[in-house]
């Protein structure tokens, strides 16, 4: 076999089969799109795309991401500066630490956010301060559970691409540690922020496992377009589920081409 | 002025080791070492950019040890520069004027008579990205001069230029200290540039002074054999007689060389010549008899990029330099009576002045 594939005619059946794989997949995924449209036509499409639950979807989703995005920025930027410029004991452990929500399941963090809710300090909050559990504030809570990370991660390779000498030319110009972090850093770290909000904003939209086990699938209440799929699909309603897969497709491919024209580059997720 | 009171610093795997040292105000100070002497270090301790283990800095008769840098008012361009790439040119220059809550009109006067000074008016809407290494060196010395800094540091502000820029702007340098006025301390591993640069050097190696001193000084009186071997182990003949011959020519007498030598002048000191100035031949060399001495091989060195032979002549013991092939086809050895020739355009010279 090795000897049979050596030299000019080796190199061009690695190429073709090579190349094979990669037809293939894209086939894949063309195929999966075109048996989609095939299954609905385009009236129904469009009556289950307006339809008030799907809205409702739409809206709740772009909210819940957007907020749970904000939240994660305004704590991951700091914390990523924090563990990318600081050398202290135990960083190795923290660095770990914040890889373990990007790789554990979503339903898992779900899971162990609802045990800490019927905890007594979390059902404490959930009583008196503010309603988590199968409410809308669960679904941000979830989202920001699974993308915070996410997000402290992203950032944090960007602000590792940054030449600290930038901040020092600042310092020894007059400006003060703060204000060199926002008139320098964040000015340095543009596009890599830009990258961010958009990778953890479509996470966050597209979270379900977490969302599921924390706020539940309540439709019109709790119900984020994956989980309006998921309901669709529960009572085999399967134009409704057809038309939120659209809209998540049209969300991933604005994101794809922003993310290209702002980043400049391909970030992986 | 500058004063460094016994001060000991870490970063990473350099160190520094009680290093005194004052610089005058007014002066041009050249920190000279090899790659991983601590120079830069020392640099960016003076801009307040590294926690001090122990001693003291002090600037213009305040004590600035724990001084933040946006407190010390100093004008500081690192190697690379580092201009900010969010910025135009303008906005660079006037990065350090904004802090001060200027009107835009002050801001843009000050930025226009910098940006004269430095010869770069017409880059202000250029964005850093689009400039060369000689424009983005400018810019980056019209950014630090901008808010009128007490002191000016430059890290290695010529190393990645090329040859040609970089013997441009060392003119420049000098020239825009000349005009401001300003206490410059420049680090380098050139010694050629620092010798034609400095009003004094000091010579780091491991994060230890080995000497500070005028250029000359270095030059004709190093202290140590590392601080010669860096400057390029020049021979150096103390001289017992000088005459001036008119035109331009000086004799002197060495130890038993004699040698006239391109200068004016009557009171020459001493002489430096460097190895590879000094040519070596087996037989009677033609041409007139001036510059040429008899010697004896004394030693031998192999390096792997030459091989040095010292010759001993009268009193004195020279060395000279060539590269391998020359030396195996010549078949030297040690023991061997050979004719030197000296170089005379190579020659430098040291006057005797005051204490010298």
């Amino acid at each position: 076999m090795t000897r049979l594939l050596r030299g000019v005619a080796g190199e061009r059946a690695f190429r073709w089969a090579t190349l094979s794989a990669l037809v293939v997949l894209a086939l894949f995924f063309v195929v999966l799109v075109v048996s989609m449209f095939t299954y609905t036509d385009w009236r129904t499409f469009l009556r289950a795309l307006f339809s008030a639950e799907i809205l409702f979807a739409i809206r709740l989703s772009l909210l819940t991401a957007t907020l749970a995005t904000t939240l994660s920025m305004l704590i991951a930027v700091p914390a990523a500066y924090a563990i990318s410029r600081n050398r202290f004991p135990g960083k190795g452990v923290v660095d770990s630490l914040l890889d373990l929500p990007i790789v554990m399941p979503p339903i898992a963090l779900g899971a162990a956010l609802l045990v800490f809710f019927n905890a007594p300090t979390g059902s404490w909050i959930d009583e008196r301060v503010i309603k988590i559990v199968f409410a809308v504030p669960g679904i941000i809570l979830a989202q920001f559970t699974v993308v915070s990370a996410l997000a402290t991660r992203l950032l944090k390779s960007t602000f590792d691409d940054i030449d600290p000498r930038y901040e020092q030319v600042a310092r020894t110009l007059g400006y003060s540690k703060v204000e060199v972090f926002f008139r320098v850093t964040l000015p340095l770290a543009r596009n890599g922020l830009i990258a961010a909000v958009i990778l953890t904003w479509a996470r966050a939209v597209g979270e379900f496992g977490a969302t599921i086990t924390l706020a539940g699938a309540t439709s019109m209440k709790t119900e984020t377009l994956p989980v309006a799929i998921y309901l669709s699909l529960a009572t085999a309603d399967v134009e409704k589920a057809i038309a939120v897969i659209c809209v998540l497709i049209l969300i991933a491919v604005i994101v794809l081409v922003v993310l290209r024209r702002v980043a400049n580059r391909v970030y992986r997720i | 002025m500058i004063v460094i009171k016994n001060l000991s610093a870490d970063l990473g795997s350099f160190h520094l080791k009680d290093i005194e040292l004052s610089v005058v105000k007014g002066e041009y100070f050249v920190v000279l070492g090899p790659t991983g002497s601590g120079k830069t270090v020392l640099l960016e301790c003076m801009a307040g950019l590294h926690r001090i283990r122990r001693g003291e800095i002090w600037i213009d008769g305040s004590d600035v040890t724990h001084l933040a840098p946006e407190d010390r008012q100093v004008g500081y361009v690192p190697q690379d520069y580092v201009l900010f790439p969010f910025l135009n040119v303008f906005g660079n220059i006037a990065f350090g004027l904004r802090r001060n809550r200027r009107s835009q009109n002050d801001i843009k006067a000050r930025v226009d008579t910098v940006a004269n000074l430095m010869g770069i008016s017409h880059l202000l809407s250029r964005s850093p990205r689009s400039l060369s290494g000689g424009e983005k060196q400018r810019v980056a010395l019209a950014r630090a001069l901008a808010p009128s800094p007490n002191l000016l540091l430059l890290d290695e502000p010529l190393s990645s230029l090329d040859l040609q820029t970089s013997k441009y702007l060392r003119l420049e340098l000098r020239r825009i200290h000349d005009e401001l006025g300003i206490t410059t301390v420049h680090v380098t591993h050139n010694q050629m540039e620092a010798e034609e640069i400095a009003d004094r050097i000091a010579v780091l190696n491991m994060g230890r002074l080995e000497q500070v001193g005028g250029p000359d000084e270095i030059f004709f009186y190093p202290k140590n054999e590392f601080v010669s071997e860096f400057i390029g182990t020049p021979n150096i003949l103390d001289c017992d007689f000088c005459r001036n011959l008119g035109q331009g020519l000086v004799e002197v007498h060495c130890g038993g060389i004699v040698l006239i030598i391109p200068h004016d002048g009557n009171s020459v000191h001493r002489i430096a010549l460097f190895p590879r100035d000094i040519y070596i031949s087996k037989t009677i060399p033609p041409g007139p008899e001036v510059n040429r001495v008899r010697g004896i091989i004394s030693r031998t060195k192999i390096s792997p990029t030459s091989v040095r032979l010292a010759v001993k002549v009268g009193d004195n013991e020279l060395l000279t330099e060539m590269p391998h092939h020359i030396f195996e086809s010549m078949g030297l050895e040690v023991g061997q009576k050979v004719f030197l020739i000296l170089k005379l355009r190579r020659i430098k010279v040291y006057e005797n002045k005051a204490g010298g």
